[in-house]
């Protein structure tokens, strides 16, 4: 890992001692964003290293030289062609940390040297209600770290990779007692559980279930116990259990198909967050009587498939909502990053070099991860 | 005090949904915190009709159905301070609940996992609740409510169920100055929201099948009507507008919902209130992701009942309606069937009609 490091700081000593001004000169030359891509949609876990052309550089921008990335079930769903037909080559990949190697005249919070993160989101139009009230990931222009497009044509290409460029407003600073390996996947898993947690009330006095313990389960499980909330976390793999107590959760509970173990928790729940990846079989309707009087079902998860019919009567007798919640804002990742760094949060990982790509999908397909693969950089 | 016979208009054949017949049938057993009230009005509710078409599953006959029942006191148990004979009183969709768990405890008694509904129920002690297409009723105080004097008891009928439905989830999530409320089908209780709503400040967008209504509508002062019928992309323009919408619609099946949700600004609130027979269309996780919310409501506690009749009665908020005398009640469900009411039927009690409006 040092010598992976140390290999960056050498390559980029020259960009280390430039002044102000010359940090918006024109690209170094030895800058090279190349990342392992899917090439071939049929042959959804084969990476092939290629070269990319990245982000237009502009004055607000960071530019990154990455250590670390993390696996994301995003990255599954998409090249999988599980959430539909997607641009090739391909490189994925939106849990990325690493060192800041250029910043634009106009970029106010970062400095070269300081270690930072890029998640899911790598754009939005700054100018909408959405932009203007601390939701920019709900701007109805946003833009993907990955598979996306800028307005100048360039495509997105993501974290399997050397470098990246962001827009400061999608660029978090990593707290210094917080190390890269652990924030990585903290920036899209983390902040998509820690967005909601937040905004739907986890805290002290609260009952909080978390439905799926993987990846954004076990993140919940972590930072609703460090927010202060009860936790009742459900797993339906008896295997998960003795693990799941090891994270903090209050309550542990092994479900089964017909939704039987939501009666004793008639109306108990205050929020639920629902991480799970399948739609089929999940009863549903049976997981919202779990909930206390107007509380809140959100999915997070997003299933390839649709979600199981319910009926309006559902709702009817708690109040109850289901909804969803797409990652998070600038603001709540700085949150729960320092969140992480007081509190000694760790989530559950997995290392493997970014040339082991292929196994860390695979495995992830198959739900085979204590909780999370990081991919370190080995192309720079 | 006047005594109170219990008599009322009941389904006695389930396959014949629409013929009533006049039955006596055993009331409420007589307990300290209970009103009596003789049946001025009754109000005909969708609810109603679902029940009795089976549309929500098999009924016992005879039924006596009706929940917007608007009376005069006649007797109250020793522990009712609030009323005394001769009040003008109102019971609407619930008659009991069990008092004393938290949902009861924490004024959220339409909430309470045992409560019991006015009609198509059964007490403790096993009598069958019987609603208020009749002359009398029996209910614990907490499911009675007051009318303001300047308030008509044929006015307020139809507050106690349809109001109050679409009341409290207005209320509740933030109706008001400044926010901008969709409410989809205008019928019995989407012209009640679109009132309301208007009444406590919010810009109303009224959004309604055809145009047959659009007349009315535009008198009922919905400050904007969305034809969807007509108009596929009606959601485009109006993407992440509205921060709640209450919906009235009776359909499941077919309906837009991800179009509907397409149009709550973040975090927004889509509140069911219609409660069709069959399951909503099916929806994948994606049509959530603007951070919106699907959900529902079921009638309102006492608090938002009282409060709501009283902003009634000060605002001079009339719905809608048609009277017909209580033995047309075949009639009037039918018709109510077909969707053909403006907006409310009320039926006006006439087995043993009393003197009080």
């Amino acid at each position: 890992m040092s010598s992976i490091i140390g290999g960056i700081k050498k390559r980029f000593s020259h960009a280390a001692t430039v002044s102000a001004s010359e940090q918006t000169a024109p690209v170094p030359a030895n800058v090279e964003f190349k990342g392992y891509a899917v090439t071939d949609a049929n042959n959804w876990s084969t990476f092939d290293v290629i070269h990319f052309q990245p982000k237009t550089w502009q004055d607000t921008d960071v530019e990154i030289a990455i250590t670390h990335c993390g696996v994301c079930g995003s990255d599954v769903h998409t090249i999988t062609s599980g959430w539909g037909s997607f641009p090739t080559p391909l490189v994925v990949g939106h849990e990325i940390v690493g060192k800041v190697t250029r910043v634009g005249a106009k970029v106010k919070g970062f400095k070269v040297g300081d270690r930072a993160g890029v998640g899911a989101q790598i754009g939005a139009c700054y100018s909408c209600r959405s932009c203007k009230s601390d939701n920019e990931q709900y701007c109805p222009q946003k833009i993907n770290t990955y598979a996306g497009k800028y307005p100048d044509g360039v495509k997105t290409q993501g974290g399997y990779s050397t470098a990246i460029r962001a827009h400061e407003q999608f660029v978090f600073p990593i707290p210094d007692k917080l190390e890269s390996r652990y924030a990585a996947s903290m920036l899209c898993a983390g902040l998509t559980v820690f967005s909601p947690l937040k905004r739907h009330g986890a805290g002290p006095g609260k009952k909080v279930g978390i439905l799926g313990i993987g990846g954004l389960g076990h993140y919940a499980v972590l930072f609703a116990k460090a927010m202060g909330a009860e936790v009742y976390a459900f797993t339906h793999s008896e295997s998960k259990v003795d693990n799941i107590k090891k994270m903090g959760a209050d309550h542990v509970i092994v479900t089964d198909e017909e939704g039987e173990f939501t009666k004793p928790l008639t109306q108990e729940l205050d929020l639920i967050i629902s991480t799970r990846d399948v739609s089929d079989n999940m009863p549903l309707n049976m997981y919202l009587k779990m909930l206390w009087v107007h509380g809140k079902f959100i999915s997070v998860g997003l299933p390839d498939k649709p979600l199981p019919q319910v009926m309006a009567f559902d709702f009817e007798a708690n109040g109850s909502f289901m909804g969803g919640s797409h990652i998070g804002n600038k603001k709540e990742a700085i949150e729960m990053l320092n969140l992480a760094a007081a509190k000694g949060i760790k989530p559950w990982i997995e290392e493997l070099p970014m040339k082991d790509a292929q196994q860390a999908v695979e495995r992830v397909k198959r739900n085979d991860v204590k909780y999370r693969f990081i991919l370190t950089q080995d192309l720079a | 005090m006047s005594k109170a016979e219990f008599k009322g208009y009941a389904i006695t054949d389930a396959n014949l949904w629409s013929q009533f017949n006049v039955v006596e049938y055993q009331p409420k057993t007589f307990e300290d915190d209970d009103v009596e009230l003789r049946i001025a009005y009754c109000g005909v509710c969708g609810s109603d009709v679902h029940t009795i078409t089976e549309g929500w599953g098999k009924i016992p006959t005879p039924l006596v159905v009706g929940h917007e029942i608007v009376g005069q006191v006649t007797r109250v148990g020793a522990n009712v301070k609030e009323f005394k004979v001769g009040d003008r009183v109102g019971v609407g969709a619930q008659i009991g609940s069990c008092y004393k768990c938290r949902a009861c405890k924490e004024d959220q008694e339409n909430y309470c996992p045992t409560k019991i509904d006015t009609y198509n129920d059964k007490y403790p002690d096993g009598v069958f609740a019987q609603g208020g297409y009749s002359t009398a009723i029996r209910a614990n105080q907490l499911f009675v409510f007051p009318i303001p004097d300047n308030l008509r008891l044929k006015d307020a009928a139809s507050m106690l169920c349809a109001g109050l439905t679409v009341y409290s989830p207005l209320k509740r999530h933030g109706c008001g100055p400044g926010k901008k409320v969709g409410i989809i089908g205008i019928g019995g209780l989407g012209h009640y929201a679109l009132l309301f709503a208007k009444a406590m400040g919010a810009e109303v967008y009224a959004f309604t099948h055809s145009d047959r209504k659009v007349e009315d509508i535009k008198k009922m002062c919905a400050d904007h009507i969305i034809v969807t019928g007509s108009n596929p992309d009606f959601a485009k323009s109006l993407e992440m507008q509205l921060d709640l919408i209450v919906c009235a619609v009776d359909v499941g099946a077919g309906m837009p919902l991800a179009d509907y949700l397409s149009m709550l600004w973040v975090h927004g609130k889509f509140v069911m209130v219609g409660l069709p027979d069959e399951p909503l269309p099916s929806m994948k996780a994606f049509d959530f992701l603007c951070g919106a919310f699907l959900g529902g409501s079921h009638l309102g506690n006492k608090k938002e009942a009282v409060e709501m009749l009283q902003f009634a009665a000060a605002k001079n908020i009339r719905p809608w309606i048609e009277e017909l005398p209580m033995s047309k009640a075949s009639e009037a469900v039918q018709r109510v069937k077909k969707g053909d009411v403006r907006y409310r039927f009320v039926l006006k009690q006439d087995i043993s009609p009393i003197d009080v409006e």
